[in-house]
């Protein structure tokens, strides 16, 4: 097996460099297009070949994810029936040339095209656990690569086909390709591959750098690398801490009593926060916060984000009044637990976004 | 995603205070590790059993010798540990997995197709050992899950992060 997957990862690496992936099928992660990468890249170059005016405007969608219609797959509507007009021309251009080929080339996308629109409604209103976006791109996708499909073979009487496939099931609306198993068991395993694979886009958006990958083996190596690369940043910062603290005490409120601040990294605005309590005048034993801490506002002004003056300067005017009135009966009680929650309250929530002043006091509320 | 974080720093510094003051020495090896798992379940509870992996962390930890007590103390008072997890139960399941996965027609050995396959199930299978509890999920879920361990990561790591540099802070310039 090793030099296999040697082999293939190289021929892989090859495949890459092509632009076009290999055809994978049958699996639960790999692609549902099978179009080999030759009859991609013309189809693709044949609008620029026929000079074809944009319906959209220029559309910079990479050859690549055409071919891996399974990752990037585009849902405009205006570039479907740009391919299916590509279809024809491909087709047009494989087979020979007659008028009638022509003619019925040109009424079948449009009749397609119908079915299309057609189709997005009812797969749209169907009350499906999954994706209704995915199930949405379901229809418009198989439409496409049906199409595109048909293109490379001669046409029979598509359209009847494709009408007769599509109510098989009551819930997945899946199209069934030509000279594909229409039975229940491929089409419920195509439609949990659709499932698979809108999911799988997810995961690209999230993970960075995955979005250009097409690929499955890829993506999954970068899912995996980001994976890993978080749980050693985990270990990492666990031993920093315990580093750092001989004894694990946290001792936030003199966490809060911290000065010196610096641009040291990019959660600056976090570490800020507890730093900015100190402003208000307090009673009780807290005494340990009444510093000045007035030149931090301009330090804080000039390293944080442009919007976050404006949020402090509100979340100033706004806490002296509020802090008074909820410390009190916090104070009151003897629980180890309630003394350290507010302010990590409000080490986590001073963050760039309007609403933390809120959900700081709601959090607050809710101790109480 | 800020309540979620604000959610694991409570309990995650409630669950370190409860286990210091108990253990009140340790070394920098145990402090680490006390750090990492009172993180980690607590990141996990924050998911309130939703999730498969977070149910299978809290199991994890709750069973693995080391961790064992520190588990008890951090959670005894929260969620409800399932002690009544059948590990022959899970074995045979993992052995009913394997043997569906071993049930293959292997065409032929140098077809594109079987090398790409090849390659997609070996990764789907290190992220199977990636991920707590992966082993005995389907690959919907296990997408799914995915998803959410590395959102629950990521919170975790910039809460941590931030911590480090409060204390270094702290410790830089004492007041």
């Amino acid at each position: 097996m090793e030099e296999t997957s040697l082999e293939a990862i190289q021929f892989n690496d090859e495949i890459q460099g092509l632009m076009a992936p290999a055809p994978e099928t049958a699996n639960s992660f790999t692609a549902l297009l099978e179009l080999p990468p030759t009859q991609a890249v013309e189809l693709l170059h044949s609008p620029e070949l026929a000079g074809k005016p944009p319906r959209h405007g220029p559309k910079p969608y990479p050859l690549t994810s055409f071919a891996a219609a399974n990752l990037t797959f585009p849902s405009n509507t205006a570039l479907i029936e740009r391919a299916a007009r590509f279809s024809v021309f491909a087709g047009e251009n494989s087979n020979s040339n007659t008028n009638t080929n022509t003619n019925s080339n040109s009424n079948s996308p449009e009749v397609k095209r119908e079915l299309l629109e057609y189709d997005s409604t009812p797969s749209s209103t169907c009350g499906r656990v999954s994706d209704l976006a995915a199930e949405n791109k379901n229809p418009k996708r198989k439409e496409r690569e049906k199409k595109v499909k048909a293109s490379s073979k001669k046409r029979k009487s598509v359209t009847d086909e494709s009408s007769g496939d599509g109510e098989k099931l009551p819930y997945v609306h899946v199209r069934v390709r030509r000279g594909q198993a229409t039975d229940s068991h491929s089409l419920a395993e195509r439609a949990r591959r659709e499932k698979i694979n809108a999911r799988m886009k997810l995961l690209q958006e999230l993970v960075p750098g995955c979005n250009k990958i097409s690929g499955m083996a890829l993506v999954l190596d970068k899912i995996i690398n980001h994976v890993q690369s978080l749980q050693q940043e985990v270990e990492i910062l666990s031993m920093k801490l315990a580093a750092v603290n001989p004894v694990i005490d946290f001792n936030l409120d003199s966490l809060l009593a911290t000065e010196g601040v610096s641009p040291m990294d990019c959660n600056f605005p976090r570490t800020v926060a507890p730093v900015m309590w100190p402003e208000i005048p307090q009673n009780g034993n807290r005494q340990q916060y009444h510093q000045p801490e007035i030149p931090q506002n301009i330090d804080r002004q000039q390293y944080q984000q442009p919007e976050i003056p404006h949020n402090g300067n509100r979340e100033q005017y706004q806490q002296p009044w509020q802090f008074e009135a909820f410390h009190q009966p916090l104070w009151g009680r003897e629980e180890d637990n309630t003394n350290f929650m507010t302010p990590e309250n409000s080490l986590l929530s001073y963050d760039s976004s309007a609403n933390s002043v809120s959900m700081h006091l709601s959090q607050l509320k809710m101790e109480l | 995603m800020k309540w979620v974080k604000q959610e694991f720093l409570k309990k995650w510094i409630w669950g370190l205070r409860k286990y210091s003051s108990e253990k009140k020495s340790m070394s920098l090896m145990e402090r680490k590790k006390a750090i990492k798992v009172s993180a980690d379940l607590a990141m996990a509870c924050t998911r309130n059993n939703r999730t498969r992996w977070s149910r299978a962390l809290i199991a994890n930890a709750s069973k693995d010798g080391s961790s064992k007590i520190l588990t008890e103390h951090l959670l005894s008072s929260s969620l409800p540990i399932r002690k009544s997890f059948n590990s022959t139960r899970m074995r045979s399941c993992r052995n009913i997995l394997r043997r569906n996965r071993a049930v293959r027609r292997p065409k032929d050995r140098v077809v594109a197709s079987f090398i790409a396959k090849k390659l997609v199930q070996k990764r789907t299978r290190r992220l199977k050992s990636l991920l707590p509890g992966g082993e005995f999920m389907d690959d919907v879920s296990l997408v799914d899950e995915t998803l959410d361990y590395i959102q629950s990561l990521r919170a975790q790591v910039e809460v941590m992060r931030c911590l480090v540099t409060a204390s270094e802070l702290m410790i830089l310039s004492p007041s």
